[in-house]
């Protein structure tokens, strides 16, 4: 075994033992760490292996919480069920949407605005979609906070925290695997050149089409998640674009198109967001609009000294191994 | 193996090939030369799939592959480079061939095995680790070959790999081009400027110009053809 795999070992070795050591608060903040940690692996399949840009991912977190809450709450069907509905949704309007773009040559920005539009119109859609509440939300039974139901994902943060921890895990995995295999040795040669890797053999079309489907796919169990921890869903706040925005931010931060930025990412910026808050409520200043500041300028200075994001620079550091070399 | 029959190609008004028809024998090397402009690098798109014809047939192998998109095309066993060199930038030198190697399985080990012996055949193996944006030009087109050669063709299309390359390196690139064809078989349709390379190569030209195929033959027939010197000099006064 190399030098990563037995420092990641440690890492989930510490990460199983961790809620031991955790407070009510420090938990809540390592959960939101391991959700932005997945989600953000799963937008980086789309943008940080085939280079396609989506500003509208809530849509893919939105529609797979309302397919497994909707379910669960009219149906009574169990959310391990609820989530494969789940995928086959996000995977359909994935597959529109890709479909719209690729088949018409739609790409850069113009793509990004349309995965925006989808976000926004299905927003607006849900506000009228009286089966699941509208503009009114929709809201799940809270039973019995401490007694673990894993069969239903009802039960204390503790249930919560290893099923993030469960999902970053295979997201990691997954993303792992993909990038070793073909599937990842095509999306980053279309990342790169599509006409070269059209030449070199590959079905653009169709691999753009895995990649956005896949996305979709991961960022549905996102959703499914948020819906069983929050138990309730919004439409102006789970499609909204400023959640699209929250969910690139890790990967980008982190470093786009590597398997650690993501999760790098989701760690620094949820703990220098909550970190802001804490120390503003320490300080007893109540400001408005001061942590959004804070925050912005620490972006921004990231952006500045580090474009391609963290990990790269601390992978060359460190002296890392690529997280993808072809001989092993 | 490859058939070209009266293919053209028009941009609104240019017509860039011209009812060209041009065969190539399994086995064989085959150069299409002619001045800037003559609709070389148009005709290879058309048989690479990067473009579809207006008017015309290729048959490849008995099927007609005219109009088929480029990863088809390279399904059926069409290697091709870019003259103006498309290296996956962000990724090393072997994770470029292996792209290639990838055609037709998913197992990595054989697609490690391709990109191996295309880099070595082309002595690129010791840079196997470098990022590809931070090889050299004559180094980049190198890759192109590798890339094209990793998805196992039938029949390489080389689009001006020789340009900008030493005497020597030419000497080097043309002894691999020959053990290619003679060892593996492999058939090549090359588009070539360097005519030291050309005539060491082809065993058959072609020359286009101004879209059309105006002379063919061994090397030496061609470079004596007055239509051919007329079309590069531009005057048939000798």
């Amino acid at each position: 075994m190399n030098r990563s795999v037995v420092a990641l070992l440690v890492l989930l070795a510490a990460l199983l033992a961790l809620p031991l050591a955790l407070d009510r608060y420090l938990l809540s903040v390592m959960i939101l760490i391991l959700y932005f940690a997945y989600v953000g692996q799963a937008w980086n399949v789309m943008m940080g292996f085939a280079g396609q840009l989506s500003l509208g991912h809530a849509l893919f977190v939105g529609l797979g919480a309302y397919t497994a809450a909707a379910l669960f709450q009219h149906f009574a069907i169990v959310p391990w069920v609820g989530m494969l509905a789940a995928i086959v949704v996000c995977v359909v309007m994935g597959s529109i949407i890709g479909w719209l773009a690729f088949r018409f040559g739609i790409g850069g920005t113009y793509f990004a605005l349309l995965t925006i539009a989808f976000a926004e119109f299905t927003r607006i859609g849900f506000e009228h979609f009286g089966w699941v509440g509208g503009t009114g939300g929709f809201f799940l039974r809270v039973t019995q906070q401490d007694h673990v139901d894993v069969v239903h994902l009802r039960g204390p943060p503790i249930l919560f925290y290893y099923l993030a921890l469960a999902l970053a895990v295979i997201g990691f995995v997954l993303c792992w695997a993909m990038l070793r295999g073909r599937l990842g040795f095509y999306f980053r040669a279309i990342r790169d050149n599509e006409e070269a890797a059209r030449a070199a053999g590959v079905n653009v079309f169709r691999y753009k089409m895995y990649a956005v489907q896949i996305s979709a796919a991961m960022t549905a169990l996102a959703g499914v998640f948020f819906a069983f921890y929050y138990n309730n869903l919004f439409p102006e706040q789970i499609f909204h674009i400023s959640r699209s925005i929250e969910i690139i931010l890790a990967p980008i931060i982190g470093g786009i198109g590597t398997l650690f930025g993501p999760v790098l990412g989701a760690a620094l910026l949820t703990l220098l967001s909550e970190g802001i808050n804490q120390a503003l409520s320490m300080a007893g200043h109540e400001v408005p609009g001061v942590k959004q500041i804070l925050y912005g300028v620490a972006l921004g200075a990231a952006i500045m000294f580090m474009p391609n994001g963290i990990w790269p620079v601390i992978a060359r550091k460190f002296g890392f191994r690529r997280a993808v070399t072809a001989d092993d | 193996m490859l058939r070209v029959e009266n293919v053209s190609k028009s941009f609104q008004a240019l017509r860039a090939v011209d009812n060209a028809s041009l065969v190539v024998e399994r086995g064989e090397i085959v150069a299409l030369i002619g001045p800037n402009g003559a609709g070389k690098t148009t005709l290879f798109n058309l048989i690479a799939g990067a473009l579809a014809p207006n008017e015309g047939s290729i048959v490849f192998l008995g099927s007609d592959i005219a109009g088929w998109r480029a990863d088809q095309v390279c399904a059926v066993g069409i290697g091709r480079t870019f003259q103006i060199v498309k290296p996956f930038a962000d990724m090393t030198v072997l994770e470029n061939v292996m792209v290639g190697g990838f055609r037709g399985t998913t197992d990595r080990r054989l697609a490690s095995r391709r990109a191996e012996g295309a880099l070595r055949a082309l002595e690129m193996w010791g840079q196997r680790d470098r990022p590809a944006s931070a090889l050299t030009l004559p180094d980049r087109k190198k890759l192109e070959v590798a890339r094209a050669l990793a998805t196992e063709p039938r029949l390489l299309l080389l689009d001006e790999v020789m340009a900008g390359l030493r005497p020597t390196e030419t000497d080097h690139m043309v002894a691999a081009f020959r053990r290619l064809n003679a060892e593996h078989g492999v058939t090549i349709l090359l588009i070539e400027h360097v005519m030291r390379a050309v005539m060491a190569l082809a065993q058959r030209v072609y020359v286009l110009h101004h879209g059309v195929i105006i002379s063919s033959g061994t090397p030496a027939e061609v470079t004596s053809d007055p239509r051919v010197l007329e079309s590069y000099l531009g005057t048939a006064e000798l």
